[in-house]
């Protein structure tokens, strides 16, 4: 499956400091790391959520319209939304969301409103 | 026809009272396509040379027809005809089980939207046009996406009537508007050079429309911060 660009990474759930709650502590401190910013929501939630939304590459859809798509309806930047729209537009389609199946079906309705062709399925399928 | 620019927060393009029927006859089809009556069954608002208000809010025809069971409990079978097949795409490729369900969930609801966001397109081409010379066409940022939408779907329908599926045969599809003396010309060429040429003004239109749309986006999130509109999940 032509993924999203990046690595995958997911947060791992990082316990709270013990803080001074007097216990002796001799491990190591679990440093509370701040979330990468230029990871995008869905890529960290890839592999805890089971299903992803595919935009498809079609011949009629403008470049722009799917950009602009991408840029309000999921909120990117707009160097992001081009990204995706290239890969939509160079590898024939591209994952634009991840999450349960309940949230894909959402997310492939809205594109099939604004006239993308777009499925869902399993992730790593 | 003019494409659109941006006049007092205003994206105006222009028809003329031509293209304006040709268009909203288009638009007619696709929604009954999709199921509605037909929008010009209803008496046409307007007219040619009425004096345009300052607001040309337009005057909808009440939705007719029966409506639609709120909750479907059988499954809804895809669209016979491709055009509309196309409209309402199969949910997933290789399960029939998901797109039979989702379709089940979904099919209503995208239906009336899309005939929804065909009637503002719709009302704003039957509106008496605005300016000088009676041919604007004036679209608010807030109606943009539903008439940016519409357009998409009228192209939709216009590319699978001319059996475009390839990336090749969109660039492929205006040779034949250069092909005044091609051998074997017959009333199905007038046809296609009608259906090609509206599709290669739609599609302008639209680009001019989304160019706009896109300016007045960035604009309005400022310095390019992200954030989901969508609450996730």
């Amino acid at each position: 499956m032509a993924g999203a660009a990046g690595a995958r990474s997911v947060p791992m759930a990082v316990p709270p400091p013990c803080g001074a709650s007097g216990a002796t502590y001799s491990g190591g401190v679990p440093v509370q790391t701040a979330p990468d910013e230029r990871v995008e929501s869905a890529e960290q939630a890839a592999v805890a959520d089971p299903w992803v939304t595919i935009v498809w590459n079609d011949p009629v859809n403008l470049m722009s319209y799917v950009t602009y798509v991408f840029e309000t309806y999921f909120g990117h930047p707009h160097e992001k939304a081009e990204q995706l729209m290239r890969q939509v537009h160079v590898e024939g389609r591209a994952v634009v969301s991840t999450g349960s199946l309940e949230g894909m079906e959402v997310d492939v309705q809205a594109m099939h409103g604004f006239g993308l062709w777009a499925t869902l399925q399993r992730s790593g399928v | 026809m003019r494409a659109f620019t941006e006049k007092h927060g205003l994206f105006v393009a222009r028809l003329d009272a031509t293209e304006r029927e040709v268009v909203a006859a288009l638009v007619a089809d696709v929604a009954e396509l999709l199921g509605a009556d037909r929008f010009d069954d209803a008496p046409r608002p307007g007219g040619q040379g009425e004096p345009a208000g300052a607001s040309t809010a337009p005057t909808a025809p009440v939705p007719t027809g029966p409506a639609a069971p709120v909750l479907r409990t059988e499954d809804v079978p895809p669209p016979e005809d491709p055009a509309v097949r196309r409209l309402l795409p199969d949910a997933s490729r290789d399960d029939p089980a998901v797109a039979a369900e989702f379709r089940r969930l979904t099919e209503d609801d995208l239906r009336a939207g899309k005939v929804a966001r065909l009637r503002v397109l719709w009302g704003l081409l039957t509106a008496p046009g605005g300016g000088r010379r009676h041919d604007g066409l004036s679209v608010s940022p807030a109606q943009a996406p539903d008439v940016a939408a519409a357009l998409t779907d009228l192209r939709l329908v216009l590319a699978e009537r001319l059996d475009v599926r390839t990336d090749e045969d969109a660039e492929r599809l205006y040779d034949v508007l250069g092909d005044d003396d091609a051998p074997g010309r017959g009333p199905g060429t007038d046809v296609r050079r009608y259906l090609v040429a509206l599709y290669g003004a739609l599609s302008w239109l639209q680009e001019s429309l989304v160019g706009l749309m896109l300016d007045h986006a960035r604009h309005a999130r400022g310095s390019g911060s992200s954030g989901r509109p969508t609450s996730g999940g």
